[in-house]
């Protein structure tokens, strides 16, 4: 399975390699619009508690783009990153949640390569296609998922870095047609890619009973390896997206059918002890955004109805400990502008399931709060910004400091620090021993 | 005990659940905040009291662009020797000091005005003779007295430029910069003290130009210095109150906050720093220690009462019994400093009321929430100050002395405050309402010496300044023009406070007696304007051309006369202005030619005018805020009327010390009252709150229930009197008499609240047993709040009436606007694609580059424009999107594309006056490209200049209202428009604050198809020192840009 997975990635890699030799030579003004380029970045991050480094990574993305034919496009960017100490995954992390064609080169325990991005624009009449890996996101909110579930994500610094640096790119068909006024989105993804999510034993990794089930102790605990889908087109997702931009409103309808990418955990009890089972579920999701401007304020918000989601309960009466509920959830947003150099945003999501049983794990109405401020300096040279993520049912959350400083064109510095607070209940608190202060440089080339 | 407040408590919990976070997020929002002070502009000078949009500024302004007129500073040298200064050693004197200080920095050589700089007119066989007084050189007794001679026979010199007496003449500087008068002043007396001086010659210094400048940077050094000893004395009396550590640093770091909240968001508002605010500062110290005294006392006292109780569980009953009298003060408060906000006309006033109101609610919100974190989270020691049940250490005991005094015999202490208050009366009706700059210096200080010595021989060193307008150009050769001056000249100066004057019309009459053989009968205006001219021209011929410039501008249409008065007081002006106004309007102004009263003097009795109608205004609004606010606290009409008692008491006494003591109600002091009433309504307050809780939970007599008010409300009130108190008190030793005038009131009038909240309120509790105090009492009826609403209403109907009972005033001019829409008519092209480099370099030099492509085209009236960053590599990607909509009145749609968000964000338009991307142009500027918001300006063509060898026309563009001033950050904008291509060539803005804050230089402007296209601009901001390059390459007006590159979609595509 491995091995496969190893030889489809280095043949996709090679596919691109070849449409894009082959695309330079047979138009001449490719080579004109060939654009190369790298960012090199180190980032380092030392923990509070341990008082020792949580990672000291760099990370290496190049990108390579250039044009061919009348109206098309080729998008290569590519990631190395090496970490010296190897806590954020321990080891090589099997990869098991991953397509075959969409996985991540190894080099020791220490060095990893991965194909981020590689796609095609084109435009066929007034259709806009991207063919190829890509990142597809909907949704208006900052931080928060509600539409945002097309493309998985790694946990492997939980929600800590920039969405875009955790999010895993697909390979998936994208159209995007005109209809009137009116903007139709079709998307296709056979990629049946889902979350990264850390081993037992890595610093992220997750041992809140809101998501971990808790056996009792002196039980013999059996897993079943996980089930993942693997069919290219049946197991494959579909979303539709109508946008429009009507009397200064920003609005869309948003539908996709997908499977959730995060494993459903069921439990067994036999007298052989406890059987854990994972396997991943399709789900319907409705949903819709809306985003203006009032003078200085931005509104956004977004909804989403959802089906077949599972939670897990602790009603050990429960056959396989999981209830089968709708979930409906949404985010308003309100941003602040009107101070120079100055942004406010602030955010309130909630959550709420259909078919509540006393014991589900989660609140039946679970409410989480964002806050963020932003602050630039200088002609926008240094910028400095806290977020705050409270969650008001577990009464946890996380501080996220971050400074940027742009020291030269192509030369960033970054500092930052993390808190998480609450009890280790919550999802937030389950990391309250992780907090740290990140140091970093970012040369672009 | 205390009735449950489940609420509160609850609330106060849940706070103290998260002391970190709370502490953390307390911290980060003050620094926040704080982070804004840095960018606080300081405005010392006396015009930032009058609002920028007023007329008399204006013509200021205009008369001291057109003829190069400021606020001089003026050097004297004095002799009283018998030949007075016109002796060689005095003369030499003269030129020695003129030469020096025109090679000071901030000096205009030219606009140094002395004997050694001026000419003597005298009439030779073929006409006149313009020669310099100083030629030959008076190195001679006889020389000297030749010049003698010559100022005798010339009139328009005597008082101006030599005294009368002939013991003393002037060097006139004018400064470059106001701004900076006062180290300009200091230089000149470092010259002054480095020249050697003959015998009997003396030097002086005064003018305003000295003063002001002076003035302010007097009180605010004094002030630097004051307001952290205040500080310090403030922490020692917080020692005395609870010897402890926390009980020392916790009221200052509410301080700090309160304190960055204030001054922060002044800062974010771009408000200025004033000299008045110095004192704001002192009174948001004393406010904020005075929240967390009584808030720190009640923790002391609960942990006495319950020694076993955990950190949280202490802070909470602390909190739960404080947070009602803390909030009724506060809000009192700023109801108090409201009505100076609403009351006040001087923008600076005004503006101490407000961001007073911003401290006071900031210094609230931290006592809730940094108090309660901070006392669970920290192990405070115990203060070995609180022992029993209540405070008995001296200061409790003094008190509960105080207080029983008062008590047992009420209808004494009634009586006598009543007399202390006829007293008061009395003292009120000897204030006296003046103002006089120079009064506010102490009596030794050198600058207020020379003032006296200089006005006592000189005909003065004020200026009243009337600036003539005429219609059209050389109208001012019209011999019935410059007769109507000289009649005015003549009217205003027989108005014994005005002692001389200057015009044209003396220079053409000295002119004509020139060419009459110096024969003194021709000292008069010729008949015939060929001649006046003729007169002009003579001369130029022998003279500088430029020697007429502060009197008359260059095509001759506008005048300026110069008044000379050796004092500038409010009651003087107040009884001089209004007759000339009035002269001025039924007998000089006509269709063709019209004045206006200008001119350092004209603009001091404009503010100064304000000041007895200011003062009234904030004080009423004051009181009825404060009663309104006390009426709903209370839900008691009655409790409006106790709680004004002690702040009444208060202003009483202010009076009474000003009305006996002879301090004038100024500008500084009329602001005394509302402070009075913002800082003396806590005492009744705190008072009221606790005797209503003592009658509602206690049993016995009424003198029995209030047996504890006097030991801990009473001792925590008395702390708050000291740290108030000897906090201002600090002010009194200053050397600037303002300084020590606004310490010692506001030290009378926190005293006399203090006491009288102790004292009265108690006693006329007890004589009249008012409802609202036996409300909460078992048993007591349940209370009619139609009073409290009737008053409340009827008292906010008052408030809306002094409010409102303004009226708006407007100005005109109008020439420009044709220029202004033949830019805008300018074919730009239907569209345009282009590359852009941005080099954004900041003070040090240091370059940062950004390389973009833009894209614009017109949807009929739409505009739409993108934008794409190519490079560097961290920010490519980033695509920016705007729909510029036709009306006036509808904002942009404007979308942000972050490749590190892959989200396309809607982003609000409003802030047309930001800064784009980091660069020094606004949103707005980048908008317009080259053309100009005519709906935003009143435009005015002022002159013509060359701009990199073009001829420029210059219009002045002044934003319609102050809204849209503030929205586009600028107050000013000078435009030199080349009128071949209709484009400007150059532009500069002024801040809000009239500060000169960029200039923008559009160079490299050529012919793309038809079409003049700038490729470079660059501008500097004056004001940060950051500049921005903007180099346009690859202009196309040909190609169509297609409409889908403006779609929302195409921005994820940077294409």
């Amino acid at each position: 399975m491995l091995s496969l997975s190893k030889s489809l990635y280095w043949y996709s890699l090679a596919a691109s390699a070849l449409v894009a030799g082959a695309a330079i030579p047979t138009h001449a003004r490719a080579s004109d619009t060939l654009e190369l380029s790298a960012i090199l970045e180190t980032q380092t991050a030392l923990g509070f508690k341990q008082g020792d480094l949580q990672k000291n990574e760099f990370i290496f993305k190049p990108e390579l783009g250039f044009d061919f034919g009348s109206s098309s496009r080729f998008t290569l960017i590519g990631r190395i990153r090496g970490d010296s100490q190897g806590r954020l995954e321990p080891g090589r992390p099997p990869g098991i949640n991953r397509a075959a064609f969409s996985g991540r080169v190894f080099a020791g325990d220490h060095l990893e390569a991965e194909i981020l991005e590689a796609y095609i624009d084109t435009d066929i009449g007034n259709t806009f296609l991207r063919i190829g890996k890509q990142q597809i996101v909907w949704g208006q909110a900052d931080g928060l998922k509600v539409l945002d579930i097309l493309n998985p994500q790694s946990f492997r610094e939980f929600i800590l870095p920039e969405f875009e640096d955790s999010r895993i790119a697909l390979w998936a068909v994208n159209a995007e047609i005109p209809v009137g006024e009116a903007l139709l989105q079709l998307i296709w993804i056979p990629d049946t890619t889902y979350d990264d999510i850390p081993e037992q034993g890595a610093a992220f990794a997750f041992t809140s009973p809101l998501v971990v089930p808790q056996a009792p102790i002196g039980v013999p605990v059996n897993f079943r390896p996980l089930d993942k889908p693997s069919n290219a087109f049946t197991d494959s997702d579909v979303g539709v997206k109508l946008s429009a931009f009507l009397g200064g409103w920003d609005v869309s309808l948003n539908y996709a059918y997908h499977y959730v990418d995060r494993p459903v955990v069921r439990r067994s009890v036999s007298d052989a002890g406890i059987t854990i089972t994972q396997n991943y579920e399709r789900s319907h999701l409705v949903g819709g955004t809306a985003a203006t401007v009032f003078g200085d304020f931005a509104l956004r918000a977004e909804i989403g109805y959802s089906t077949n989601r599972f939670f897990r309960t602790s009603d050990q009466a429960d056959a396989d400990g999981v209830v089968r509920a709708n979930e409906f959830s949404y985010v308003v947003g309100l941003d602040y502008s009107g101070f120079t150099d100055w942004f406010l945003s602030a955010q309130v999501f909630q959550s709420r399931i259909s078919n509540f049983q006393p014991g589900i794990v989660r609140a039946k109405t679970d409410t989480s709060l964002t806050f963020l401020i932003r602050r630039n300096f200088m002609n926008e040279t240094l910028s400095a910004e806290a977020l705050v993520i409270q969650s008001v049912a577990d009464n946890d959350g996380l501080l996220q400091l971050a400074m940027s400083y742009q020291w030269s064109s192509n030369v960033r510095l970054k500092a930052g620090a993390d808190f998480f607070y609450g009890s280790s209940y919550g999802l937030f608190g389950q990391f309250r021993d992780r907090d740290r202060v990140t140091l970093g440089i970012e040369v672009s080339f | 005990m205390i009735q449950p407040s489940s609420r509160a408590e609850a609330f106060f919990t849940a706070l103290t659940n998260w002391p970190k976070t709370l502490l953390i997020l307390s911290l980060l929002s003050i620094a926040a905040i704080g982070s804004f002070v840095p960018q606080l502009h300081k405005d010392t000078s006396a015009d930032a009291f009058i609002a920028d949009d007023d007329p008399v500024l204006i013509y200021r302004e205009q008369v001291r662009e057109t003829f190069g007129l400021e606020d001089p500073i003026v050097i004297a040298v004095i002799n009283d020797g018998k030949t007075g200064v016109f002796n060689p050693g005095s003369l030499h004197l003269v030129q020695v000091l003129t030469d020096a200080v025109s090679k000071l920095g901030n000096v205009d050589p030219d606009k140094v005005t002395s004997l050694s700089t001026e000419s003597n007119i005298v009439g030779t066989n073929d006409g006149m003779e313009v020669t310099e007084f100083y030629d030959p050189y008076p190195n001679t007794q006889a020389r000297a007295d030749a010049i003698k001679a010559a100022i005798a026979d010339f009139p328009l010199y005597q008082g101006a430029l030599v005294a009368r007496d002939g013991t003393a003449t002037l060097i006139v500087v004018e400064l470059i910069d106001q701004g900076t008068s006062e180290a300009t002043y200091q230089e000149i007396m470092d010259i002054i003290a480095a020249t050697p001086k003959a015998d009997g010659d003396e030097v002086h210094v005064a003018g305003v130009g000295a003063i002001a400048g002076y003035l302010a940077t007097y009180i605010d050094n004094d002030a630097k210095t004051l307001n952290p000893l205040a500080g310090l004395i403030i922490t020692v009396v917080l020692f005395v109150a609870f010897r402890t550590l926390g009980g020392m640093l916790l009221p200052n770091l509410i301080v700090i906050g309160t304190v960055a909240a204030a001054l922060g968001s002044m800062a974010a508002f771009g408000v200025s720093f004033f000299v008045i605010t110095n004192g704001l500062a002192t009174i948001l110290i004393g406010i904020a220690v005075a929240d967390s005294i009584h808030i720190l006392s009640q923790f002391y006292e609960e942990r006495v009462r319950m020694p076993d109780a955990g950190k949280q569980e202490i802070a909470v009953r602390t909190m739960v019994k404080m947070w009602k009298p803390v909030t009724l003060t506060s809000v009192t408060t700023v109801a108090g400093f409201m009505g100076l906000w609403f009351g006040a006309e001087m923008p600076p006033m005004k503006y101490f009321g407000l961001f007073a109101a911003v401290g006071v609610s900031a210094a609230w919100f931290y006592s809730m929430t940094i108090l309660p974190a901070a006392l669970t989270l920290f192990k405070l020691k115990p203060s070995k100050l609180f022992t029993g049940k209540n405070t008995n250490d001296r200061y409790g005991r003094a008190m509960t002395r105080i207080g029983k005094a008062a008590m047992a015999s009420p209808k004494f202490t009634i009586a006598f405050s009543l007399m202390v208050a006829t007293v008061g009366i009395i003292g009120t009706s000897k204030v006296i309402v003046q103002e006089q700059q120079i009064e506010n210096f102490q009596t030794d200080e050198p600058l207020y010496i020379a003032d006296g010595a200089i006005n006592k021989r000189m005909d003065g060193t004020y200026f009243l300044d009337i600036a003539i307008e005429t219609k059209d150009a050389e109208a001012l050769y019209q011999p019935r023009h410059l007769k109507r001056i000289e009649a005015l000249q003549k009217f205003v100066e027989a108005i014994p406070a005005v002692n001389g004057s200057t015009s044209v019309v003396d220079y053409i009459k000295q002119m004509h007696k020139a060419v009459n053989e110096n024969r003194d009968e021709f000292y008069t205006i010729p008949e015939d304007p060929d001649l006046v001219a003729q007169l002009f021209f003579l001369y130029s011929v022998s003279g500088d051309p430029t020697d007429f410039e502060e009197e008359i501008d260059y095509d001759y249409r506008l005048a300026n006369v110069r008044f000379n008065l050796p004092t500038a007081d409010y009651v003087l002006l107040t009884k001089i202005m209004p007759q000339i106004q009035t002269y001025v309007d039924t007998e000089f102004n006509t269709g063709e030619i019209t004045a206006n009263l200008s001119g350092r003097v004209a603009v001091n009795h404009k503010w100064l005018k304000t000041i007895s109608l200011n003062h009234t205004k904030s004080l009423g609004l004051s009181l009825l805020f404060v009663f309104i606010a006390a009426i709903i606290v209370f839900r008691s009409f009655v409790a409006g009327l106790f709680s004004l008692i002690p702040v009444a008491m208060a202003l009483l006494l202010v009076y009474a010390v000003m009305g006996f003591s002879g301090i004038w109600l100024g500008v500084g002091t009329s602001m005394f009252a509302a402070i009075a009433i913002g800082l003396g309504i806590d005492f009744a307050i705190h008072t009221l709150d606790r005797m209503k809780e003592l009658i509602a939970t206690r049993t016995g007599s009424y003198d029995e229930r209030m047996v504890d008010l006097f030991p801990s409300t009473g001792r925590a009130l008395f702390f708050n009197f000291a740290a108030l108190g000897l906090g201002f008190a600090v002010l009194m030793t200053s050397e600037v008499p303002p300084l020590i005038r606004f310490g010692g009131l506001v030290v009378t009038a926190v005293t006399a609240s203090f006491i009288a909240g102790l004292t009265i309120l108690p006693t006329l509790g007890k004589l009249l047993k008012p409802a609202f105090l036996f409300a909460d009492e078992d048993g007591a009826p349940v209370g009619k709040p139609v009073g409290a609403a009737v008053g409340t209403v009827a008292a906010m109907a008052v408030a809306g009436w002094i409010v409102l009972a303004d009226t708006a005033e407007a100005a005109d001019l109008s020439d420009a606007d044709a220029i202004i829409a033949a830019i805008n008519a300018r074919d730009d092209g239907e569209w345009a694609t282009r590359n852009l480099k941005m080099e954004l370099i900041d003070r040090r030099g240091k370059i940062r580059k950004r390389d973009t492509i833009g894209y614009r085209r017109y949807f009929g009236a739409e505009k739409r424009t993108v934008l794409y960053y190519t490079g560097p590599s961290s920010v490519k990607g980033t695509g920016f999107l705007t729909y510029d909509y036709p009306e006036a009145d509808r904002d942009d749609d404007q979308w942000l594309y972050l490749p590190a968000l892959r989200k396309i964000r809607r982003i609000s338009a409003s802030d047309r006056g930001d800064y784009f991307l980091g660069t020094d142009l606004s949103f707005e500027d980048i908008k317009k490209e080259s053309k100009v918001a005519a709906e935003d300006y009143t435009f005015k063509t002022i002159g013509n200049e060359t701009v990199d060898g073009f001829e420029t026309v210059v219009i002045e563009g002044t934003p319609k209202t102050e809204k849209i001033a503030k929205e586009l950050g600028y107050s000013r904008v000078l435009w030199r428009i080349d009128p071949s291509i209709m484009m400007s060539r150059k532009a500069e803005m002024w801040d809000t604050n009239g500060n000169h804050l960029k200039t923008v230089l559009n160079s490299d402007i050529r012919e793309i198809g038809g079409i003049w296209t700038t490729h470079s601009i660059r501008v500097e901001n004056h004001k940060t020192g950051h500049k921005t390059n903007f180099i346009f390459s690859n202009v196309d007006y040909a190609t169509e840009v297609k409409a889908k590159v403006f779609e929302k979609r195409s921005l994820k595509r940077s294409r």
